[in-house]
């Protein structure tokens, strides 16, 4: 059986919000009811932080409605009153001329913190001050009446307990969202340098960082190799070594130097990255801007996501370190330029030796950068192995193509001049045109693809590898120079190039 | 909106009733909240939780604009509406209206207000013959609060300075009029250097805490237990409202405005602007630019700035306004010297670093531990740490 008091908080209890999602929304329902219940003029309620000997006034309620408020109130000169107040839980005003009384609130919250790289949970104690007024009709506050109020205190300091706790797992449940809606991206992503991007963006959107940067470094930690950020206003910015001031670059050394796991400094964090003993690199998040926290949760399971980061770009880096060392690309499935340096020196060499002619032709396709912007790096993606698919079914068996880099193509054609060369590139171009980009992607428009080819021929145009492939990329150059689409031979364009030094 | 004192919410309340009238079929409601937590939340609005109101229009101190420009927040008001013209409006508002280096109009003008001393010249009578002319230079504010405080010193809870920091605390832009007095700002002209460091700053900052050093105005005091300038337990305030409905008409309490006491050559006072800005994620552009508007029209300008004692920002209702009081006219002198902080991204960031040095000053001061070295070293700090944000955001 509930006494009238114990129904009376029962009763209070009820009549609060029970779905809040936050201490505000608990207070923004509690304070009215309170005021209700005892026949108030006015409340607050203060965060008391302890350490400062300050009541920070966060929200007064009265009549008509409640608000937040922002005052900061030394209690230094006050330490009777404290006493009583922590001894008792309650505790008349000794500074007001109408009747009020202080009551505390103690309740805990769920944190974190870290102990090496240990991540411990643990329940923080709160304190909070709400103070009761009646100055219109000075009605003192009845004995009874004060212990009712600090019954009625200890089920809003319950309250508070639980809101606080369904806080953090709504804020953990968001961040692990948020982390394997990343971490699936990253998955997904076929280029390292698009996947950090979108991740990059991912972590700003959010956690709601004012800039995200990271850092990527030589596997000794020493040499920045690029700095990848995402700025305020989300856009995404590159950056080398040489471009960051002085400051930044000793911060490297600061970070790695330090020993520890983590640094939080005022608004950023820095997380190393490594990968076993190699240096991988380091994430930084800031709020310098905006002076926010940064929330403790939100840097503990970004180090923990760290990890899979620097795993992800240790891999990419060697299997970007495999791809160098094998002979074929492994989007295009056409032989990379390293491999065909080999074939074009040996071939130049023969032609010299046999008196034989042989022609190179370089080919990209038109306004690639468009393609990847507009449709995405998938369909661009997809185009170059269209492309290079084109080149390995039209070529002669004795010709050799390339994949030269990003959308650039080379084709060695030995023992074929000028005008052979031009039928060969006029069959490229012809059945690249019929190459037509998904009409799903294009808003049902027709996007066909085309290529820009530049000629040159051995021996009169160049003697060396080298002299032969610059005088087929000025042809390149000068197709491309309002010519997109075509194809040109050196020495018929030769006229209208600007000198060179 | 941030509030503005405790009549804010009725006042918001008021101004919607209004604005529906005119176009009933509007739904608007009004959030108010502390300065302190508009900043914070402004940062949230790029990415709003699902939880989160989005708000259409928010209500900023006008020096924010380049801030929430930069961060994709504010809406570009001039592609909503070519039209759109800020040539009614005070000329010193108009740079904080626009995206820095363009013409883009991404926040309008609303009210705005400009720190002056009030004082009771019944009490001031008692200490000098000649309020006025005491009350001109910094030196002259503290001897005539030193002689108040002794005339006073029966009085219990008596200080001759009222605090009119909304936290109680000290206020940095309440300091900014003594920093400028001393030749100082907050950056260089060309806006690439901080002058936070300097001994002019420095100095003026000291004038301004002298007045909590010397017990001459309560902090971290309760400003509701603490009696007003109009009960009699403070004789001067400095604030930026002009207060003419609390002070007009107050036989009993007779208050007279001057300007803010000078520390250099000649009196500087601090111009605080709110402006309107839509926000990009907004639901309802229409209505909001709607509300935006009807803000910038004359007679809603006027009835606003009566309704929370600020001014008009058009010209022409400021003209009116302070002609239709006898004691607003001094504020025509008082604009003519006003200054306010630049329209850059960094500003707001660059207050919150001050506030923050002069929180932990106010409780230093409380705590009997302050000393102007320690402050020195906080102010060489924040002057470090604001060249490294001009360093990242330039404009």
């Amino acid at each position: 059986m509930f006494d009238k008091q114990s129904y009376t908080i029962f009763k209070f209890g009820k009549k609060i919000e029970q779905s809040v999602r936050s201490k505000r929304e608990l207070l923004d329902s509690a304070l009215p009811a309170l005021r209700e219940l005892f026949k108030l003029d006015r409340v607050y309620f203060f965060d008391w932080q302890q350490e400062r000997a300050l009541l920070s006034l966060k929200m007064m309620c009265k009549r008509e409605y409640c608000m937040d408020m922002q005052e900061d109130i030394s209690v230094l000169g006050e330490p009777e009153f404290l006493k009583e107040l922590l001894r008792d839980g309650i505790a008349d005003s000794t500074d007001l001329n109408y009747p009020a009384v202080y009551v505390l609130l103690k309740w805990t919250r769920p944190t974190m913190i870290m102990e090496g790289e240990e991540v411990k949970n643990i329940l923080k104690t709160r304190l909070g001050v709400l103070r009761l007024e009646r100055f219109r009709k000075y009605r003192v506050f009845t004995e009874k009446e004060k212990k009712l109020i600090k019954g009625v205190a200890a089920e809003i300091s319950h309250n508070l307990t639980h809101t606080e706790r369904e806080q953090n797992n709504q804020q953990r449940l968001n961040i692990a969202t948020a982390l394997n809606d990343l971490a699936t991206v990253f998955a997904s992503s076929l280029r390292l340098s698009d996947g950090l991007e979108f991740i990059l963006q991912g972590v700003q959107k959010s956690f709601r960082f004012d800039r995200v940067r990271l850092y990527q470094t030589s596997h000794d930690g020493n040499k920045i190799k690029s700095v990848l950020g995402v700025d305020i206003s989300g856009q995404v910015t590159t950056q080398t070594e040489d471009d960051l001031p002085e400051d930044e670059r000793t911060l490297l050394r600061d970070v790695f130097d330090s020993g520890a796991a983590y640094r939080v400094i005022h608004n950023v964090v820095y997380i190393p990255l490594k990968v076993q003993r190699n240096k991988v690199g380091f994430l930084t998040f800031d709020n310098l801007l905006s002076r926010r926290r940064i929330d403790y949760l939100d840097f503990v399971s970004l180090k923990q996501f760290s990890n899979q980061i620097a795993l992800a770009i240790d891999n990419a880096e060697l299997f970007e370190r495999v791809q160098e060392l094998s002979n074929y690309d492994e989007l295009t499935k056409l032989p990379v330029r390293r491999f065909f340096a080999e074939k074009f020196a040996e071939e130049m060499d023969r032609s010299k030796r046999f008196d034989l002619i042989m022609s190179l032709i370089i080919l990209d396709i038109d306004l690639f950068k468009q393609i990847n912007d507009n449709y995405g790096h998938q369909i661009g993606d997809w185009a170059l192995r269209q492309v290079s698919q084109v080149l390995l079914t039209s070529l002669r068996q004795t010709d050799f193509p390339c994949r030269y880099g990003g959308d650039e193509m080379v084709i060695m054609l030995p023992r074929t001049n000028d005008e052979e060369c031009k039928i060969v590139a006029q069959r490229l171009k012809d059945r690249i045109n019929k190459i037509a980009i998904p009409s799903r992607y294009t808003e049902g428009k027709t996007v066909t693809l085309s290529i820009s080819q530049g000629i040159a021929s051995f021996p009169q145009d160049g003697q060396t590898p080298q002299e032969l492939f610059h005088k087929a990329d000025q042809a390149l150059y000068w197709v491309k120079d309002g010519r997109r689409g075509t194809f040109a031979v050196y020495r018929e364009v030769a006229e209208d190039l600007p000198k060179e030094k | 909106m941030p509030d503005s004192g405790a009549q804010t919410k009725t006042d918001y309340q008021k101004l919607v009733a209004r604005f529906k009238k005119e176009y009933p079929d509007a739904e608007l409601t009004v959030q108010v909240f502390t300065r302190n937590v508009l900043w914070k939340k402004i940062f949230m609005l790029k990415y709003p939780t699902a939880q989160e109101t989005i708000p259409d229009v928010v209500q900023i101190p006008h020096y924010w604009t380049a801030l929430l420009t930069r961060a994709g927040v504010a809406e570009n008001l001039s592609q909503l509406d070519p039209g759109l013209s800020l040539v009614p409006f005070l000329p010193s508002l108009k740079t904080h209206c626009y995206k820095p280096g363009t013409k883009d109009i991404y926040s309008l003008p609303w009210w705005f207000d400009i720190s002056a001393l009030h004082y009771r010249a019944d009490h001031l009578r008692m200490v000098s013959e000649d309020p006025e002319k005491d009350l001109s230079t910094w030196d002259g504010l503290l001897d005539i609060c030193e002689r108040l405080k002794k005339q006073f010193e029966k009085v219990e809870g008596y200080y001759p300075m009222q605090n009119s920091d909304w936290r109680g605390s000290l206020s940095t832009r309440s300091s900014f009029m003594e920093i400028w007095g001393r030749g100082a700002d907050l950056l260089t002209p060309d806006l690439r250097q901080t002058q936070i460091a300097s001994a002019a700053f420095k100095q003026g900052v000291q004038d301004y805490i002298t007045l909590a050093l010397k017990e001459y105005m309560p902090i971290l005091r309760e400003r509701g237990s603490l009696g007003t300038m109009m009960t009699g337990k403070a004789s001067m305030l400095m604030s930026r409202k002009q207060g003419i409905s609390s002070f007009a008409g107050r036989k009993a309490a007779p208050v007279r405005t001057v300007p803010v006491p000078r520390t250099g050559k000649s009196s500087i006072a601090y111009l605080s602007g709110m402006n309107l800005m839509m926000n990009v994620s907004g639901k309802d552009k229409e209505t909001a630019l709607k509300f935006i508007k009807w803000c910038a029209r004359s007679d809603n300008q006027f009835i606003h700035a009566s309704t929370i004692e600020a001014f008009p920002a058009l010209e022409e209702s400021f003209n009116k306004f302070i002609s239709s009081s006898k004691r607003l006219e001094i504020y025509s002198g008082i604009l003519a010297s006003a200054r306010t902080l630049p329209n850059i991204t960094i500003t707001g960031t660059v207050v919150e670093i001050l506030n923050k040095v002069l929180a932990m000053s106010a409780t230093e001061i409380v705590e009997g531990r302050f000393t102007q070295a320690g402050l020195d070293r906080e102010l060489d700090k924040a002057a470090k740490e604001v060249e490294y944000l001009l360093s990242l955001y330039e404009g």
